[in-house]
């Protein structure tokens, strides 16, 4: 959903600039919060420009430097850029070997580079030297002769990220690190629920907390700003603000996805019919981190240090925000934790905004725990009602699916939009003659917004836990099951390869039982087995997993297996343990204590990654798919441990005796 | 009020209230940010220090309990430059993933490694346990622990 494919016409200047020293700069809009693009860009651009990749240093998302781009979402950050970068380095190199053609009165055919220097005849030049205050420019064509890949270095092999020596010696200044001069720290001080209107506020007592330097309003936006974080929270608790009520109910929406003719018939004659219902409760992102700013409101213009997807979109808030020109904005995106979506909101950047411009000074705020989890937006809970019709083959011929859900990106309520981001995923992969598919987006009162993968992992929960349903009620074998109904060739393939390399089949043990889910994400081809093993009193724990995943051509096959690995930890989490609890749209499970995520305790004996992408396809992103298989894995290898099937997450104890007692 | 606090072996004077968390003053008044805040509440281990040769959350410890203790921070693990076998592990095996917890990790695991340097895996999992971390590393967490251990035979 990045861009919505808007015509790019770029100019070599906003994405690559070499400076005197040889540094080569590459500037892009896209943001790392973890996800390793940093390290992915510069492999790319150190080889196409051929410099050591040391010499690289990558600019991302500062509104001051970069080309303007819509935001990181949806795994297309490398898809997107790498291409462009790619292009875009190869065209600097020959501009810099023409350059040195011009310089050296050789025809540039005789000249070749060489770790930072154009070389040939016996002379060698440094980029630098070449650049000499006149920056390298002019529009970056579409064809680029690049590098041949004998001549690559970094694309393609295993690299940890660049920052890992900042962060393991504690030298990364993540947002809530930045120490500016003068600055003060703020709170601000929540309503009693969602929606709520400030009628008014009494600051007297407040006022005379130490510390206290100022009591900023803004609409319904009170906070305090202090010399200290405890003094700006004791200060914001003892504000005494009158509050209106006012609940607040999600959208309605209605979005016919995919409406073949004749399903209904196709499923009244099928010769079985199968009807499930499958149940996800509402999760938080719950970043380790929580949301953070820093913000220094000038009069005549404002600077704003941010985690966030979107660093212009959330310039164009903030000066909307604190009434300024979006161009005396600038946003400088820091490291931030890993948020999973929530960043996609810059909640935190316009409070401390608005408290900068109250306290006119620059102001740091950080949420607590409670407050993350309270206030954030969180994904949705969804009841997808699933329905088919096969043959008496045991093929299906018709399919009807249901997706009851609310929103899962503040990207807006167009139809087309809806259909990309809430029903995401929601069209089976298979080959079926006739299907129906709509997605009802249905009131709450919850604040729901981005979360990895947006509705991919529970629809596809849905699709692989029936698809297991269907072989198992049709007697067939739920790998040969689905073979049967995959034409995509790289479908086929990762599913095949990692049944494979898992042993898919065999016993696996007392107790124990393996499920198998596939999907494609956004052109990424993932395959997963789990492995889990089930207590007599119905815990399930987590064995070992297996994924294979295509994504295309591989940059840093390490980084890859990184965020896959990732993808199917947090995942696990979200599957096993997770539900968030809320009341009128205000969530009650507020601490880690109440939102048990998975502990080392709870990490699979291994996560076997297997990293098989097809190199003549495009890159394609690895954020979110090794996400998306595993709770119907898992679902599928709990039926094949114990023959309880689980269809409401998360896959509790107590649901899974139940399930055994119902068979 | 003035208190001296023993970080990294050296005494630092803060002068804040005695109820102020340890976990503020090496942030707000000491400049060590690598201990990180999480939660306030001792649950996550963003923000453990090593305390008298334990891995403890500095914000449950106030100041007036840590200025009795020797406290190490992430700042303090690498010796003139040169990483520790906990955080060239880390580093090495690419055991992080946005990084924030990190430093919650590596004060475990150098608190373990300290009183015991052959553990199995079972006992990093357990030393381990009260770091959480959301991007899902624990895999790689724990084989770099497991190769710290052999750096450090």
């Amino acid at each position: 959903m990045s861009g919505w494919g808007e015509e790019r016409r770029e100019d070599l200047a906003q994405r690559i600039r070499v400076e005197p020293d040889g540094t080569v700069v590459a500037l892009s809009g896209k943001i790392d919060f973890g996800q390793g693009i940093r390290t992915a860009f510069a492999q790319i651009v150190a080889d196409e420009i051929d410099v050591p990749i040391e010499h690289v240093r990558v600019v991302l998302g500062d509104t001051a430097e970069t080309p303007f781009d819509f935001g990181t979402f949806g795994s297309h950050s490398v898809a997107q850029e790498a291409p462009l970068l790619r292009k875009a380095a190869a065209f600097a190199r020959r501009q810099l070997i023409e350059r040195a053609a011009r310089r050296l009165a050789l025809g540039a055919e005789r000249l070749d580079t060489e770790a930072g220097a154009v070389v040939g005849g016996g002379r060698r030049i440094a980029y630098g030297e070449l650049v000499d205050g006149r920056h390298l420019a002019g529009p970056i064509p579409d064809e680029v002769p690049l590098m041949p890949p004998a001549r690559r270095r970094y694309s393609g092999q295993p690299m940890p990220r660049l920052e890992a020596r900042d962060i393991v010696t504690g030298r990364a200044t993540y947002v809530a690190d930045l120490r500016l001069d003068g600055m003060l720290r703020g709170a601000i001080a929540r309503p009693p629920s969602r929606g709520a209107k400030v009628r008014s506020v009494d600051d007297a007592s407040a006022r005379k907390l130490p510390g206290v330097v100022a009591v900023v309003r803004d609409g319904d936006v009170v906070g305090v700003v202090a010399e200290r974080d405890e003094q700006a929270r004791a200060a914001a608790a003892a504000l005494e603000i009158d509050w209106e009520i006012t609940p607040l109910e999600g959208p309605s929406a209605e979005v016919p996805m995919r409406q073949d003719p004749g399903v209904d018939a196709a499923l009244a004659k099928a010769a079985k019919q199968v009807e499930r219902t499958y149940v996800l409760p509402p999760i938080a992102n719950a970043p380790i981190g929580p949301s953070a700013a820093v913000a220094d409101v000038r009069a005549d213009g404002a600077t704003v240090y941010v985690g966030t997807h979107r660093p212009f979109g959330i310039r164009e808030q903030v000066a909307k925000t604190i009434g300024l020109e979006t161009a005396s904005v600038r946003v400088v995106p820091l490291i931030t934790s890993g948020t999973y979506g929530r960043n996609t909101l810059g909640d935190a950047t316009l409070e401390a905004a608005i408290l900068s411009k109250g306290a006119r000074r620059p102001v740091l705020l950080q949420w607590t725990r409670e407050e993350e989890f309270a206030w954030s937006p969180s994904r949705p809970e969804a009841v997808l009602e699933v329905s088919a019709g096969l043959d008496d083959g045991g093929r299906i011929l018709a399919w009807r699916y249901e997706e009851h859900t609310n929103v899962h990106t503040a990207a807006g309520l167009e139809p087309r939009v809806l259909g990309m981001t809430s029903g995401r995923n929601a069209i089976p992969p298979y080959a079926i003659p006739s299907a129906s598919v709509v997605l009802r987006i249905e009131p709450t009162r919850l604040r729901t917004a981005n979360f990895r993968s947006l509705a991919a992992s529970e629809n596809v929960f849905a699709i692989e836990s029936f698809m297991d349903e269907l072989a198992s009620e049709t007697k067939q074998d739920p790998l040969a099951f689905r073979l049967r109904h995959i034409a995509d060739p790289r479908l086929r393939r990762v599913v095949e390869r990692v049944a494979e390399r898992s042993g898919f089949g065999e016993g696996p043990g007392e107790r124990r039982g393996r499920g198998i889910a596939c999907t494609i994400y956004h052109d990424t081809y993932v395959a997963q087995v789990a492995e889990v093993e089930v207590s007599p009193a119905g815990a399930v724990r987590l064995v070992r997993v297996w994924c294979v995943v295509d994504p295309g051509e591989v940059l840093n096959p390490d980084g890859v297996r990184n965020q896959v690995e990732g993808g199917i930890q947090q995942s696990a989490s979200w599957t096993l343990l997770e539900e968030l609890h809320h009341r009128d749209g205000r969530v009650v499970t507020t601490g880690w204590d109440a939102y048990p995520i998975a502990t080392f305790r709870d990490a699979p004996e291994s996560i076997d990654v297997l990293v098989e992408g097809d190199p003549a396809a495009p890159p394609t992103g690895v954020g979110e798919p090794g996400a998306v298989p595993i709770a119907a894995a898992i679902a599928n290898a709990v039926y094949a441990a114990c023959g309880a099937r689980v269809r409401e997450l998360p896959i509790t104890r107590d649901r899974v005796r139940k399930a055994i007692a119902g068979r | 009020m003035k208190r001296t606090l023993t970080v990294n072996g050296a005494g630092r004077e803060v002068d804040v209230a005695p109820s102020v968390s340890l976990l503020s003053a090496l942030r707000d008044d000491l400049g060590l940010t690598a201990t990180r805040y999480g939660c306030g509440r001792g649950q996550c281990g963003a923000c453990y220090v090593i305390a008298d040769g334990r891995a403890v959350a500095s914000c449950l410890l106030t100041v007036d309990q840590a200025a009795r203790m020797e406290i190490t921070t992430v700042e303090g693990l690498a010796t003139d430059g040169t990483l520790s076998p906990v955080q060239q592990a880390f580093a090495d095996l690419d055991a992080m993933q946005c990084g924030y917890c990190t430093s919650g990790m590596l004060i475990s695991a150098t608190a373990l490694l300290d009183r015991d340097p052959e553990p199995d895996e079972a006992e990093v999992r357990d030393a381990l346990a009260g770091n959480l971390c959301r991007c899902g590393v624990y895999g790689r967490a724990i084989r770099a622990v497991l190769t710290a251990a052999e750096a450090l035979r």
